[in-house]
């Protein structure tokens, strides 16, 4: 414990750059941002001590404020530590980008974002937990609030405040209604508080409120796809790839020790509306241009199908399966880890992208592979991993997920149960697909081909701290997916030792046999195998006459224009047109010149897809509440004379109402 | 394992050798009921010799991504082959039913990006109509997973294999091999949803990609569906179709009967395969419900 103390007065030295001397601010931001990366590599080392057993664990009083290291926050230490210490070391070459625009601010702001993380995961008692998150809300809107000459930056940052004070005040409402139950604040004791089923509906009902909208889940993401992308791009990485997670984390302390996931209904609430996100957001993801919504987007994807797994989970302990809920919950753990390598991977190469051509419109790239080979190496692996495919980490998360989901089928004796589950693998498919269809479309269109603007001809390689900061989490990505074994099982022995006491199913490696099912997922083999394969079928191509070099594509006799190459709105039209019931596009057609009906003609196209809950939930509320306070304007005309007349009338009632 | 890996790699290269026949025994058929000649059965063989033989043609434009696609295609085909079941003594415990589809979907993702890098309308037409098709088809893939590995307690497909004294001529044992069927049809791009015979850019999805290889890629990459077609059908007919018959003679008459509906069926336009694939889902849902 306090060798993580250590850790936090490290990133507390580096929060100093805020007061360095402006003449040093260069200086400022290596030492604070070197000071991040060595402090999250400490607590990269601490958490693996932790997971391993090896750690010192305990807990430490500081008057009424405690932290307390267990194996539910390890596992989410080592999240934090693994990104924070890649980021941090892309941020050291990213943020210099940003000299002479409050550099200095930036990074001692990183610094405080990743200690209030890291303390919002150690804290042991309710205050704690709320003052450091409150922190890290208050630093992470800072954040993004960066660039705020940028209209656009400041209404997404007041969006994203408003937003997360919400979900804060719903956190509180569930602290407040344990804290009374337990008489006590510390997390302890709120294990035991004693509430009535209603009161402990409303507890439950406000913490997943609460933590739903801080991972941004349906329909509460609203703020998600314009606050990621309006951050610098390093700070994007860590609030999508890090700060999401931190959500899960406290979702599972309350289902965990607080509140119980003994209520049938909560773990289908949960379920549902994970998979419910999981497939609009990839939804949405697949359609949008600007390459940092694609990823945020993504973002409420993967949240979908952690929440979706965790609420498989529950459903399986209020059932008493628990036995069959440790792959579920297994799998919550392993896809946030996978989830984070790989989201931290692409915000950072979206980073890279817009260093180098100035632009993240997906249609004003292309041909990037050959400016940037490395970077477009490491953005091959995240989006493989992303669209959950064989060696990368994707699949060892989104398999687990299956699996978990595979034990509540074979328990669904239940005929609503065997709807859900259908339900829930349509979802998943679906998900799983258009995955693969949106970066498959964000990769092709933005790396593959031609250069579809000028931009494109300035780009050039990124310097090598960023590299090594995308060059770790490729490789973390990497070697998760082909040796998934040491992480899976010690995640399992997490939950093995959490309070729900969920007993261990037998899980050797990923050979798992629990309950009637048997499963295998053996990525070493496979990998050795297509290796093979792969060099075998390569070298037939080694020879120099086989491959002949010829001009330029066939195109029907004629010279191919970059202009003829598949847009990324082109790609993803028949999709838009399969799932228009749900998209709702818009299009706005303006004729500025119609001499002929076919011939010289010239128009202005624009093709929207407004976010659904924007436009039908979020407005209507807005529409609501302002309405309401222009009513209450009739009675606040701001004359003195008038309130003396409220005030005595309100007197007078007072006194007939007491004489009654 | 080493004997099963040994199995497993034999049981790849029989079907690897086999796949280019059944290709031609389709065609065959299509072309008597069509009342045609036709080519000989082993044409595929013929033309995949000269693919070979011939150089490939690459343009500027490319990176090698192009060039690894179509070796990573065929990669995927011959590893979904080893992980098939019974054939021989067995398969090679690579993964399970998910990890197949997965396996899968790494080729799917190298040749979208291949036809993407070719940079011209053509590959990226093909691309997004693949993905459409894809998204579309996977959602019954998972539910045809769901009937078997909740029918036999494993998603193992080793574990899967139709077993004929509890599932014979059930209502879900004909309604899964259906859809099953249906699903096949989308995934190994054949009509209707499909047609594999025009490069009219009307119609044309897994051609489409395709039309910029040339020489021996292209080789890899026909060599490559052929093999995920014959791995399709033996997996309808050890999984799905309840005959009590030999394995070979299954995937002898589910290639008929391939023949047998392209020759019936029209290529659909390409917004109704939406409604087409549904009806895959609705069977397999009630499928699974009424087990």
């Amino acid at each position: 414990m306090e060798s993580f103390m250590g850790a936090l007065g490290l990133y507390g030295l580096g929060t100093l750059a805020l007061v360095w001397p402006k003449r040093l601010e260069l200086a400022a931001h290596y030492v604070s941002m070197g000071l991040a990366v060595i402090a999250s590599l400490m607590v990269l080392s601490l958490s693996l001590l932790e997971i391993m057993g090896l750690g010192t664990g305990g807990m430490l009083q500081l008057g009424r404020y405690s932290l307390v290291v267990d194996g539910w926050a390890a596992a989410f230490l080592l999240i934090i530590g693994l990104s924070g210490t890649a980021v941090s070391i892309y941020g050291l070459g990213y943020g210099r980008g940003y000299l002479g625009a409050r550099i200095r601010q930036l990074a001692g702001l990183w610094n405080l974002f990743l200690g209030s993380m890291v303390l919002v995961v150690l804290a042991g008692d309710a205050f704690t937990f709320i003052l450091a998150w409150e922190v890290m809300a208050l630093v992470s809107f800072l954040l993004v609030n960066h660039e705020s000459e940028k209209k656009q930056v400041v209404g997404a940052a007041y969006q994203y405040m408003v937003m997360t004070h919400l979900g804060t005040a719903a956190i509180l409402i569930a602290f407040y209604i344990l804290g009374s139950g337990a008489e006590s604040f510390a997390f302890v004791d709120l294990a035991h508080s004693e509430l009535t089923p209603v009161m402990k509906h409303i507890a439950f009902g406000c913490a997943f409120a609460g933590f739903a909208l801080k991972s941004g889940l349906m329909p509460l993401h609203v703020w998600l796809p314009n606050a990621h992308p309006a951050a610098p791009s390093h700070v994007s990485a860590l609030m999508s790839g890090v700060m999401l997670k931190v959500a899960v984390y406290g979702f599972g302390r309350f289902v965990f020790e607080f509140i119980g996931a003994d209520v049938f209904a909560y773990g289908l609430i949960v379920m549902v509306v994970g998979l419910v996100s999981a497939f609009l957001g990839v939804l949405y993801a697949s359609m949008e241009k600007d390459m940092k919504r694609i990823l945020a987007y993504s973002s409420v994807e993967n949240m979908g199908i952690i929440f979706a797994a965790f609420g498989c989970g529950m459903l399986l302990v209020a059932m008493d399966k628990s036995y069959l809920s440790v792959v579920a919950f297994t799998a919550v753990l392993v896809h946030s880890v996978a989830h984070s390598l790989m989201k931290c991977l692409l915000f950072m190469s979206a980073g890279a992208v817009m260093h180098a051509t100035g632009t993240r419109n997906v249609e004003l790239l292309g041909g990037l592979l050959k400016k940037m080979p490395w970077t477009a190496a490491f953005t091959l692996i995240g989006s493989m991993s992303l669209a959950s495919l064989p060696f990368t980490a994707g699949l060892v998360g989104e398999w687990l997920t299956l699996q978990g989901m595979m034990s509540l089928a074979f328990e669904a004796g239940r005929p609503e149960l065997r709807l859900l589950v259908i339900f829930a693998f349509i979802l998943l498919g679906l998900t799983g697909a258009l995955a693969l269809g949106c970066f498959v479309r964000l990769y092709g269109v933005a790396f593959l081909g031609r250069r579809r603007s000028n931009l494109v001809l300035k780009a050039h390689e990124m310097p090598f701290t960023m590299l090594c900061g995308m060059g770790l989490e490729a490789v973390a990505i990497i070697a998760m997916g082909i040796m998934p074994a040491p992480l899976v099982n010690a995640m399992r022995q997490i939950l093995v030792d959490s309070p729900l006491a969920i007993p261990a199913g037998d899980f050797i490696g990923l050979w798992w046999n629990g309950g009637q099912s048997e499963a295998v997922f053996n990525p070493w083999l496979i990998m050795i195998a297509g290796l093979l394969l792969f060099a075998l079928l390569a070298l037939t191509l080694g020879s120099h006459k086989v491959i002949v070099h010829q001009d330029v594509t066939w195109n029907c006799g004629t010279e191919p224009t970059r202009r003829q190459q598949y847009t990324a709105t082109g790609f993803s039209k028949p999709l838009r047109r399969a799932f228009d019931f749900i998209l709702k596009p818009r299009r706005e057609r303006v004729f500025l010149q119609r001499d002929h009906a076919y011939f010289g003609r010239k128009l202005h196209y624009n093709l929207m897809i407004p976010d659904q809950f924007t436009d039908r939930l979020y407005r209507p509320v807005e529409h609501i509440m302002v309405r309401l306070a222009d009513t209450l304007r009739i009675v606040q005309q701001g004359s003195v004379r008038l309130y003396i007349g409220y005030t005595m009338i309100a007197m007078v009632i007072v006194l007939i109402w007491g004489g009654m | 394992m080493a004997l099963s890996f040994y199995h497993a790699a034999l049981q790849a290269v029989i079907l690897l050798l086999c796949a280019p026949l059944i290709a031609g025994i389709v065609n065959k058929t299509k072309a008597i009921l069509q009342k045609r000649q036709g080519a000989s059965i082993f044409q595929e063989y013929f033309d995949l010799w000269k693919w070979w033989r011939k150089p490939v043609i690459v343009t500027k434009y490319t990176s090698w991504v192009f060039l690894a696609a179509p070796i990573i295609y065929l990669v995927t085909s011959i590893m979904a082959a080893m992980m098939l079941p019974g054939l021989l003594a067995g398969s090679i415990r690579f993964g399970d039913a998910f990890v197949f589809v997965y396996v899968l979907a790494l080729g799917r993702f190298f040749m979208t990006l291949g036809s993407l890098d070719s940079a011209t309308a053509f590959g990226g037409m093909g691309g997004s109509r693949e993905i459409y098709i894809s998204v579309l088809v996977e959602p019954a893939v998972m539910l045809a997973i769901l009937l078997n590995a909740s029918r036999y307690g494993s998603t193992m497909l080793s574990q899967m294999v139709i077993d004929y004294n509890a599932f014979y001529f059930t209502v879900p044992a004909v309604l899964g091999g259906v859809a099953f069927f249906l699903v096949m049809l989308a995934e190994n791009s054949r009509l209707p949803v499909d047609n594999p015979d025009t490069h009219l850019e009307l119609t044309m999805i897994h051609e489409c990609m395709t039309l910029e290889y040339s020489g021996r890629l292209l080789s890899y990459i026909h060599l490559g569906s052929m093999l995920k077609m014959l791995s399709f059908l033996v997996l309808f007919g050890s999984l799905y179709l309840p005959l009590p018959l030999p394995i070979a003679v299954k995937v002898l008459l589910s290639a008929l009967l391939i023949g047998l509906v392209e020759i019936l069926n029209n290529k659909m336009r390409l917004f109704k395969v939406r409604v087409y694939l549904s009806a895959a889902v609705i069977m397999l849902a009630v499928a699974i419900i009424a087990q």
